[in-house]
């Protein structure tokens, strides 16, 4: 194999790996705001991907416009989510908030088959143009999009986390919920930004996939499985830990291909994170701690 | 009457009191003109929901001209959807409350191959007569006396364009299939036809339902040898094989099977679907049955009426459903207006020469598909376009 090869195969594993990285960062938003794994997150993949389509088809919106309006929808409905199915569960009892996440996932897809439609719906890259020849590899517009995105949330989510009193006090929260509440924290608030942060991230993902993939009311399970992976094999800490998470599983994937078969892509992955899990629980950057699922 | 259990009793009651309602102000008796009950099961939600929606789209608009041409032998044909989610145990469920409950005559259905070899147990207890309307090869190789098929079984449509790839001097042949159950049916038997063909299969790719990039299986497609990209998938991941041999620079033909044969594809991949050619029934360009031909009557009636009714072109699951449809109804209609349920059955089996869809259908003992390769043309996307290949 050559190196145009080699960089080919890269290049494959690291745009996958940014997809998975968008939804990894969702589940650790949650994760940390709650202690529960949110089921619905490849929900809202799905319904950013739907949503952009359908407003740039439907009500001819700006291709912008109709991104940025998509990810605000599913932002909304992450919120309305958090509000009418976690928040009456006053215990947080984590395994009854995942059963939750799961039927909000069923109830999520159902409502969209019936909204959309049960067909694929196809939306434009978002510049158009044909592929970069770097060093005898293919990139295409599309791919460097999709890295822009995932590079700039996680630059500006790490800028929130460090240095705004909303992310202080989200990390606060993700520490230690009472503690927080103590000094004066509305913890209640975070776990609701929590929701919808995580709602826009997947969002984000999935509109930014939907020009190369297409989008059907179905297609958030298997991606949110990937993403949810990503998640634990980063080990569900930061953001860096997310998106290294991501890439790693991404990379696996496309290696396994080019060396071995692309029938045993996902079992290699699998494979690996498990070895993984065994060595490190805690994940490639997370730190011991008391476990809560 | 059969043995009159409470249960029995109550349905029966259920029954002709839905059936007086139906029939209300009509002058018959309502014994008389009981309809022929026909069970459906489609995927109206899950994976399938894109394929079981036409299907539906189809069935009830010929439930609804046959009813009002006045029916079967003077009875009326009467629908019952049940909705599998394009899922096995709930395929199972459907069946058995068709069958027990509603006491249908026959099944159409399921949408997808799991589902319709997930009832297989009910058909067998029963011997109600099925007509599926998905096309794994299995579902008439393993061979049922009252299971029978509308689409091209891929064991007629493989040899088909593996003989179109020999014709073009293409031997050297990268597979690029689905792991579901379509593209593994496909799969297996691509590799059992393609060394009796003459031809090699150089590269054997496969990716997932829901896979978001395949340029890793096109890269090594790429490094290959091969001299075209057969791809047998059915699902939406057929865009992003497109997109992805585009973006990749990949100049080697594309060819698929009759999974691709849907408009998303095109308006999905778009310039990257130009020149992709795939093998399908002939729907797709009626015309190619020649004008002045049944099939071409047949074909574009059903396409006008179709077009007029849902404000869009049937794609060829409508055209199973409609030919799973009209080989029950044409059955019922060769027989006297009361009969046993053994005898539907076994007209299904005598259907000859019924001009359908997807082609002429002719069961036999031993052919519960009934279709033969004279049905397959191929096509090339030409500005977004179906149009034949020559």
């Amino acid at each position: 194999m050559g190196f145009p090869e080699l960089l080919q195969f890269t290049f494959a594993g690291l745009k996958n790996g940014a997809v998975y990285a968008l939804l990894a960062l969702g589940f650790t938003i949650v994760y940390a705001s709650t202690g529960v794994i949110n089921f619905a997150q490849g929900e809202f993949y799905m319904l950013g991907g739907m949503l952009a389509a359908f407003l740039f088809a439907a009500y001819g919106l700006p291709l912008p416009f109709a991104a940025v309006g998509a990810v605000a929808v599913a932002a909304g409905v992450g919120v309305v989510f958090e509000l009418l199915a976690i928040r009456p569960r006053k215990d947080g009892d984590p395994l009854a908030l995942i059963i939750i996440t799961v039927g909000g996932s069923i109830l999520i897809k159902a409502l969209s088959r019936h909204v959309f439609g049960p067909d694929e719906v196809s939306m434009p890259v978002f510049t158009r143009g044909a592929s970069l020849e770097v060093a005898g590899a293919r990139l295409e517009l599309q791919t460097l999009w999709i890295w822009g995105l995932t590079a700039t949330t996680v630059a500006a989510l790490t800028f929130l986390y460090r240095r705004t009193a909303f992310g202080r006090a989200m990390r606060a929260c993700a520490v230690n919920r009472r503690a927080a509440r103590i000094v004066g924290v509305d913890t209640r608030t975070m776990v609701m930004a929590s929701f919808g942060l995580a709602a826009a991230l997947g969002a984000l993902g999935g509109l930014a996939v939907t020009p190369l993939t297409q989008m059907r009311f179905d297609a958030g399970s298997s991606v949110a499985l990937k993403g949810f992976a990503a998640a634990i094999l980063g080990g569900l800490g930061s953001p860096v830990a997310a998106v290294v998470g991501g890439v790693v599983l991404g990379l696996l994937e496309s290696m396994s291909i080019a060396f071995l078969s692309s029938t045993y892509k996902d079992a290699v992955a699998l494979v690996v994170l498990l070895a993984v899990l065994f060595m490190r629980p805690q994940g490639l950057l997370g730190r011991a701690r008391r476990e809560k699922l | 009457m059969p043995r009159l259990t409470p249960r029995g009793v109550l349905v029966a009651a259920v029954a002709a009191a839905a059936i007086a309602a139906i029939l209300g102000g009509c002058g018959r008796s309502a014994a008389s003109a009981e309809p022929h009950r026909i069970g459906v099961i489609v995927s109206l939600t899950g994976s399938y929901a894109g394929l079981g929606d036409p299907e539906k789209n189809a069935l009830i608009m010929e439930q609804e001209r046959v009813n009002d041409e006045g029916g079967v032998n003077g009875r009326s044909i009467e629908l019952v959807f049940a909705d599998d989610g394009t899922d096995e145990a709930r395929a199972v469920t459907a069946a058995s409350k068709l069958i027990e409950q509603d006491r249908v005559v026959a099944l159409i259905g399921a949408t997808g191959t799991g589902q319709s070899m997930a009832i297989r147990g009910d058909i067998r207890r029963s011997a109600v007569p099925q007509v599926s309307m998905a096309g794994g090869t299995v579902i008439t190789d393993e061979f049922d006396e009252n299971v029978f098929q509308t689409p091209w079984s891929n064991t007629i449509v493989v040899p088909f364009v593996l003989d179109y790839l020999r014709e073009r001097g293409l031997t050297r042949v990268a597979l690029l299939t689905d792991a579901g159950g379509y593209g593994k049916d496909g799969h297996a038997i691509v590799t059992a036809e393609a060394p009796k063909a003459g031809l090699e299969i150089v590269e054997d790719q496969t990716f997932k339902p829901g896979d978001t990039d395949m340029t890793a299986q096109l890269t090594r497609i790429k490094g290959s040898d091969a001299e075209v990209i057969l791809m047998w998938a059915a699902g939406k991941e057929a865009v992003t094989v497109a997109n992805n041999r585009e973006q990749l620079g990949i100049d080697l033909p594309l060819v698929g099977g009759p999974g691709n044969a849907r408009r998303e594809f095109i308006q999905g991949a778009e310039e990257a679907a130009e020149g992709f050619v795939l093998c399908a029934g002939r729907i797709l360009v009626p015309g190619a049955y020649g004008e002045d031909t049944e099939e071409y009557r047949v074909a574009a009636d059903f396409i006008e009426r179709y077009r007029e009714k849902f404000g869009k072109d049937p794609d060829i699951f409508a055209g199973h459903a409609y030919d799973a449809f009209h080989i029950v109804v044409e059955a019922l209609r060769r027989l006297p207006r009361e009969y046993a349920p053994v005898h539907l059955r076994d007209e299904i089996e005598a259907t000859s020469g019924f001009v359908g869809i997807g082609g002429t259908f002719t069961f036999s003992p031993t052919d519960h598909n009934g279709l033969s390769a004279d049905e397959l043309v191929m096509y090339r996307v030409e500005n977004g376009e179906w149009v034949l290949e020559e």
